[in-house]
């Protein structure tokens, strides 16, 4: 295809950070990419497009909309262009990333034990009791090796001047690393061979890096110790992530009806009988995790785990409780915390945060409305929040009252220009707009990072929201590894 | 093996056999009522694998493409390949991480082909019989992959355990249907073109024909549908391969669920193989039948006791 056909449409505003283009030039890492587009023309990349459909949905790689009876599988979308991360940014991510997990452990530690962060008034307490997932049933539970993190999701974005925030910290069930492996499989069908000239680093060893993790959790010194993943089931939209895993890892998928608690043990039902688990990685919330305990309704947990868990019997990842430390009102904190504990300055910037609980703070952003976005401090995927610029007088009145109603459960933040990546979209590169969740694991002998994650894109032109259920797509994600 | 999953994989072993053969079924039978349509009847077909009551297949006997219609896309037909794809699928998905990639990817792709609207008027205006074939190439192409693929571990083995048991049931009741009104005996009009058509749709008049080479006596039919063992799907050879099967589950633990099951099994293989065509017709064909599903079912519910149930 002629270069001019490809990029005719490329066209980026000035307040916007290209992941491809600067200056109308383009970025030494997209150099070989946009060559190897030249060379296919517009039916054969069309084709490719609609194989890595295919390849998705033949695997089914898809997550369930219900709304008639039967659910209807839809594909998450993928846009075939890599988004792609040089050596030295990746080497300042991975340092940010080690460095913010490392004080927000030690801050699940210190709010479920001494509380010296609150006494020394570097975080209010009512910030931290006000959160509805600071668990009380947490307090003073020696953590083993206080890890409380073992797996973090954490959401960076790109402002105007290419410099990367931290947009969220995702800490107890972040979900998507499956289509970061996914991604990576696909890319390998669709452009044969041009991963290994790129030198791209490879993502594949995050289940096994995983596995080894969950292993050296174990309560019991054993030589083969069962480790299972816990799902809600097949009618969770990450059930597919979750089947994933166990297959990567080699380790029992189960349900919490498996489960049972005898004797502050927990065992799974199997066809010989009852099999003692070791460590398990749950991906049911907190609050239905143990009926006895929290909600008494759930059928999705097992009732006595937490019992199992306090006694050291088994181990439990992620802890329980983290949400204190990826609520949205207590990321305001974290570049304090991090100065606090580790003595330390944040190497990646928080995104300006105001606390509407906070009279002064919240006057200023119902004055400065337009230019911001305010979200409640415990949703996530992309609900229950306002975009200022693109809403009407009436949805913003509206909103502003809802605020009123508890003003601590939200925040605000300037609208931040996401950085853009070119997408094919008809025929032609498009820019849209992405975000980065690179998984970090955290073992008792540090932190690990691997070098990939999941780019998110709003598909959407000129959309700036990401969430999957919000009409956003994914992009597989290369780390290059000079 | 977790129970649920041992479970999934059983049923949906059960759930692709069972649709197999009904669309093995399904294209004899059409192929038959292009041939002869004077005597054709849709009535055999409908009163096994349905819960229809006698009006409502009285209205359909002879209408191929709506009974086609009704057996493989119609939602409202709790056993229509459909309906059954999409119960082996779901099943296939609760034990997804028990069997391989290549295994789902195949049942999906079942799955997909056969929820397309295109398959639903193609049965109505093209030809059938390309459609079933079509159908039943999915089929195999999920029992190669299977074989192909799978480790043979427990999963494998509660695999093949679904998978015989349900074609004994299945040829149990094919072989019965033409008695269903009738308790004593073979009805003599039982004639020589219904035993082609019925070894037929469980391949087997070919081994017919090189077996006895003479005409089609129904003698020789029940032995070779009861107790050829070289016949695939046969009884003896279904409950040879259930036993085989469930005989790899022994174990150090679960040993009272295992012997009380491997004793019925047994029973049941030892009074098939000591059974011979003539003392089958003299103690009734019906009879006999009854006693081995009655068997069967038992056998059933004994494994969800001992293997799959979720209390203690």
């Amino acid at each position: 295809m002629k270069a001019d056909e490809l990029l005719n449409n490329y066209f980026v505003d000035s307040q916007t950070w290209d992941e491809m283009y600067s200056n109308n030039q383009l970025r030494e890492q997209y150099r070989n990419v946009v060559e190897f587009m030249h060379q296919l023309s517009v039916e054969e990349l069309n084709k490719k497009e609609e194989m890595a459909k295919m390849l998705f949905m033949s695997q089914g790689i898809t997550f369930t909309v219900y709304n008639s009876g039967e659910g209807i599988e839809k594909i998450f979308p993928f846009d075939i262009i890599p988004r792609i991360i040089t050596a030295v940014e990746w080497d300042h991510i991975e340092k940010g990333i080690t460095q913010r997990l490392k004080a927000l452990n030690l801050f699940l530690k210190d709010v479920y034990n001494n509380q010296f962060i609150i006494k020394d008034r570097v975080v209010p307490a009512d910030m931290v009791y006000s959160c509805p997932h600071y668990l009380r049933e947490m307090y003073r539970f020696p953590v083993p090796y206080d890890i409380y993190v073992h797996i973090a999701g954490i959401d960076l974005i790109r402002n105007s001047d290419g410099s990367f925030y931290i947009l969220e910290d995702n800490l107890r069930t972040p979900s998507g690393v499956s289509y970061m492996l996914e991604n990576r499989e696909i890319t390998k069908r669709i452009f044969p061979d041009l991963l290994p000239a790129n030198q791209v680093r490879s993502v594949m060893e995050y289940p096994s890096l995983l596995h080894k993790n969950l292993m050296s959790l174990s309560p019991r010194q054993i030589a083969h110790p069962t480790i299972v993943v816990l799902t809600p089931g097949m009618f969770n939209s990450a059930y597919f992530e979750h089947t994933t895993l166990a297959r990567m890892m080699g380790v029992e998928l189960v349900e919490g009806r498996d489960l049972v608690v005898d004797n502050h043990r927990v065992y799974m039902k199997t066809t010989s009988g009852l099999q003692q688990v070791d460590v398990i990685y749950r991906r049911v919330d907190d609050e239905f995790l143990d009926p006895l305990v929290f909600r008494p309704e759930s059928t999705l947990g097992v009732s006595g785990i937490m019992s199992a868990y306090r006694k050291g019997n088994v181990a439990i990842v992620n802890s329980l409780g983290n949400g204190v430390a990826d609520d949205k009102a207590i990321y305001s904190f974290v570049p304090e915390m991090i100065r606090y504990y580790l003595n330390e300055e944040p190497i990646l910037k928080n995104v300006p945060t105001y606390q509407l609980g906070i009279p002064d703070q919240r006057d200023y952003v119902f004055k400065n409305v337009q230019s911001m976005v305010i979200k409640k401090t415990n949703e996530s995927g992309g609900y229950g929040m306002l975009m200022g610029h693109s809403s009407s007088d009436e949805e913003i009145s509206n909103y502003l009252e809802a605020v009123m109603q508890d003003p601590r459960q939200f925040i605000a933040q300037p609208i931040i220009s996401l950085s853009s990546a070119p997408c094919y979209m008809n025929g032609a590169l498009t820019p849209r707009r992405v975000d980065l969740r690179p998984y970090a694991l955290c073992s008792p002998s540090g932190i690990e990072i691997v070098p990939g994650g999941l780019t998110r894109v709003a598909l959407r032109e000129g959309s700036l929201v990401v969430n999957s259920s919000q009409g956003g797509g994914s992009k597989d994600t290369w780390v290059l590894s000079k | 093996m977790l129970s649920r999953v041992a479970d999934s994989l059983y049923w949906m072993s059960r759930y692709m056999e069972r649709s197999d053969g009904i669309i093995r079924m399904l294209r004899v039978n059409y192929a038959f009522s292009q041939e002869d349509f004077k005597e054709f009847s849709w009535k055999p077909v409908l009163k096994m694998f349905t819960i229809l009551d006698d009006t409502p297949i009285n209205s359909l006997t002879r209408n191929s493409r709506a009974v086609l219609q009704y057996m493989v896309s119609n939602r409202e037909n709790r056993n229509s390949i459909i309906n059954i794809i999409t119960r082996a699928r779901e099943n296939a998905r609760s034990g997804q991480d028990h069997i391989t990639k290549e295994l789902w990817q195949c049942l999906n792709e079942f799955y997909h082909s056969i929820k397309e609207e295109q398959l639903n008027s193609a049965l109505l205006k093209e030809d059938p019989i390309t459609i079933l074939d079509g159908l039943t190439r999915q089929c195999v192409s999920y029992y190669g992959t299977a074989d192909m693929t799978m480790i043979r571990g427990e999963g494998y083995s509660f695999i093949n355990i679904g998978k015989f048991l349900e074609r004994a049931v299945q040829v149990a009741d094919i072989l019965g249907v033409k008695f269903v009104n009738e308790n004593e005996g073979i009805s003599e009009d039982a004639g020589a073109e219904y035993w082609k058509h019925l070894l037929n749709s469980i391949s087997g008049y070919e081994l017919y024909l090189k077996t006895y080479r003479g005409g089609l006596e129904a003698r020789n039919v029940i032995e070779q549908v009861i107790l050829n063992g070289n016949f695939p799907r046969s009884i003896i050879y279904s409950i040879n391969r259930l036993h085989r099967y469930f005989e790899r589950l022994r174990s150090e633990r679960n040993t009272d669920g295992y012997n009380k099951l491997n004793f019925m099994i047994g029973e049941l293989h030892s009074r098939v193989r000591y059974s011979t065509a003539d003392s089958i017709m003299k103690q009734g064909l019906h009879a006999y039948l009854f006693r081995v599903k009655e068997d069967l079912y038992n056998i059933a519910n004994s494994l969800n006791q001992h293997y799959f149930a979720y209390s203690l």
